[in-house]
């Protein structure tokens, strides 16, 4: 393989870690709302954050390149305040993953909170803990297993993530061009031995990461 | 302890939980059968529901008050709550599991120290296990001892002995006695079992579908109750309509079908003459002939229908005009060689005729 080929794959897991650790925190604080509480407005934001899973990712992509481009809300303020754009950087590789991935930890994470007995979580409050130590000391650690599952699944959706990142980053060499884009482009132009080497090692990274999740949530549901 | 309660309102699934008590004694027990509103109503007192309206005193203290917007939130009420399932962290160790609650109470010195409730509770061993290694009654102890390391003014205990069997359930009552005894905790103990309060608590509530039927001292209750389902809720045996006949220097005498039985008033309201007259089945002595007087008033001439074991007592159901039900002991129904069909007496001392009015 190409240092280039090996290039591509070290961005892409690298670039899929790292989306998935930086959706951790909302899409916890997401699922946590979603398992425990009830409120006006709560379909709304179930649907909203599944959107993704459903929506054409050409589409959501597009939508995030009206919102983070230059002329964009967020996109125009970023650039203006701390000089740096999202659309055709390896930042929007990420904005691109996370988003599309999102949905996958926001539904596992959940159902796993919603696992755990609240009656647990009860119990810790009449031993003195306030919100935050139930939180991290019971529901958390009891919910671990299924979280940690649906990082897995976040972490091997972004890995192929597709139609979001072309529109959003586009597919520069060495900087936005992920296992995913490369491979259309390998096809694209002709390079078919380029372009299975590369599927092969895209399927060995969802194969290990959906293998493990499925294990992780299947003993969880035991 | 002093807890009160007025004008609780919860609406559960069949009826409101209404109660109106106030609470001194030192283990109460909340008596009731499955279903009345008992589990509930310790949830509004640990803070854990949201009743319609409800004030809620401890010691002096207010808990809940809904028509001024108070509510403590329940890490604050420094009241132990043990429930049913007994809810042992099953990610922790035991250790851990204790020292739950322990950590948080930094500011004020614990009531009483780790080393001295492990040893009262006698889990000393079982610290460095985790809690799914542990037996029912292990359990028990464990979430007992969890609780009182959060040194709460009160600890609510629901059905703590309902999972276990009756073996089991007569090794932890000695435990939860010295809970009592030692520790001095006021106890808010619910159950629907007979035994379990008169071992442990001092005084009960009777709640019947979320509503009090009765509060007062246990054995008052259990002896007097006041009205017809309290009294089948205590198993009273023996339940018959009655007509009070003869009212003559503080003795009653009712008829129950052919027969009649002298009874002492009680609480009965003087002008009643309908009554429903319960007899316990301890309280009825089974004789062979009664020739040699005894200060007993009523001696029924009867047959024996039917004898059952019980354990370590034997059950005889008894013809005497009306049915009657008579516990005795296996050694007494073997020397005396009762067997159906025979004749006997069944003597009942007249206070132990309670009369409910109808």
């Amino acid at each position: 393989m190409s240092a280039e080929e090996w290039q591509i794959i070290w961005f892409t897991a690298w670039v899929s870690a790292l989306s998935t650790i930086i959706i951790l925190p909302f899409g916890l604080g997401v699922a946590w709302l979603l398992a425990r509480f009830k409120w006006p407005g709560k379909s709304l934001l179930e649907t909203i954050v599944s959107l993704p899973l459903v929506m054409p990712p050409v589409a959501t992509g597009l939508i995030l390149l009206k919102i983070l481009g230059r002329r964009g809300a967020v996109g125009g303020f970023f650039h203006d305040h701390f000089g740096f754009d999202f659309v055709f950087t390896w930042r929007g590789v990420l904005i691109a993953l996370g988003v599309m991935s999102f949905p996958l930890l926001v539904r596992s994470s959940r159902l796993a909170f919603e696992g755990v007995d609240p009656r647990l979580e009860q119990i810790a409050r009449t031993l003195g803990a306030g919100d935050w130590r139930v939180f991290f000391t019971i529901s958390l650690p009891l919910a671990s297993r299924g979280i940690l599952g649906g990082m897995l699944l976040a972490f091997a959706r972004a890995l192929g993530e597709f139609g979001a990142t072309i529109m959003l980053a586009g597919n520069i060499p060495g900087q936005t061009s992920t296992l995913s884009l490369a491979i259309y482009q390998s096809v694209q132009i002709g390079q078919d031995a380029d372009a299975f080497r590369l599927l092969g090692v895209s399927v060995a990274l969802a194969f290990m990461a959906v293998w493990w999740s499925e294990c992780l949530l299947r003993r969880k549901t035991r | 302890m002093s807890l009160i309660l007025k004008n609780i309102l919860l609406p559960l699934a069949a009826f409101n939980l209404e109660v109106n008590a106030e609470i001194q004694g030192r283990v109460t027990a909340i008596f009731g059968p499955s279903g009345a509103g008992k589990t509930s109503l310790l949830e509004l007192v640990a803070g854990l529901r949201s009743p319609k309206s409800a004030f809620i005193e401890l010691n002096g203290r207010v808990l809940t008050d809904v028509s001024q917007g108070l509510f403590v939130p329940t890490r604050h009420r420094g009241v132990g709550y043990v429930p049913q399932d007994m809810a042992l962290f099953p990610h922790l160790t035991v250790r851990q599991n204790l020292c739950y609650g322990q950590k948080s109470g930094g500011d004020k010195a614990p009531l009483f120290t780790f080393d001295r409730i492990v040893e009262v509770l006698e889990i000393k061993s079982l610290t460095q296990r985790g809690v799914t290694e542990l037996s029912g009654g292990e359990k028990q102890r464990v979430a007992l001892a969890r609780a009182l390391l959060a040194s709460p003014v009160l600890l609510l205990l629901d059905e703590p002995l309902a999972s276990l069997d009756r073996k089991l359930k007569a090794r932890i009552i000695p435990y939860l006695a010295r809970i009592r005894d030692e520790f001095g905790v006021a106890m808010l103990y619910v159950t629907h079992d007979r035994f379990e309060t008169l071992a442990l608590a001092d005084e009960m509530i009777v709640l019947i579908d979320g509503k009090v039927a009765q509060t007062g001292p246990v054995r008052e209750v259990f002896s007097r109750p006041a009205n017809l389902q309290v009294a089948s809720l205590f198993t009273v045996e023996t339940i018959l309509p009655g007509r009070v006949v003869k009212n003559e220097n503080d003795l009653l005498t009712v008829a129950v079908g052919s027969s009649l039985l002298s009874a002492v008033p009680q609480a009965l309201p003087a002008n009643s003459s309908a009554v429903h007259v319960c007899i316990r089945a301890e309280d009825v002595v089974v004789a062979r002939d009664c020739d040699s007087p005894n200060s007993a008033r009523n001696h029924l001439p009867a047959i024996i229908e039917s004898l059952a074991r019980e354990g370590p007592l034997v059950r005889v159901e008894l013809n005497c005009g009306f049915n009657l039900s008579a516990l005795v002991t296996n050694q007494s129904c073997e020397e005396m060689n009762l067997k159906s069909g025979d004749n006997v007496t069944a003597v009942i001392k007249a206070p132990h005729v309670h009369l409910i009015p109808r």
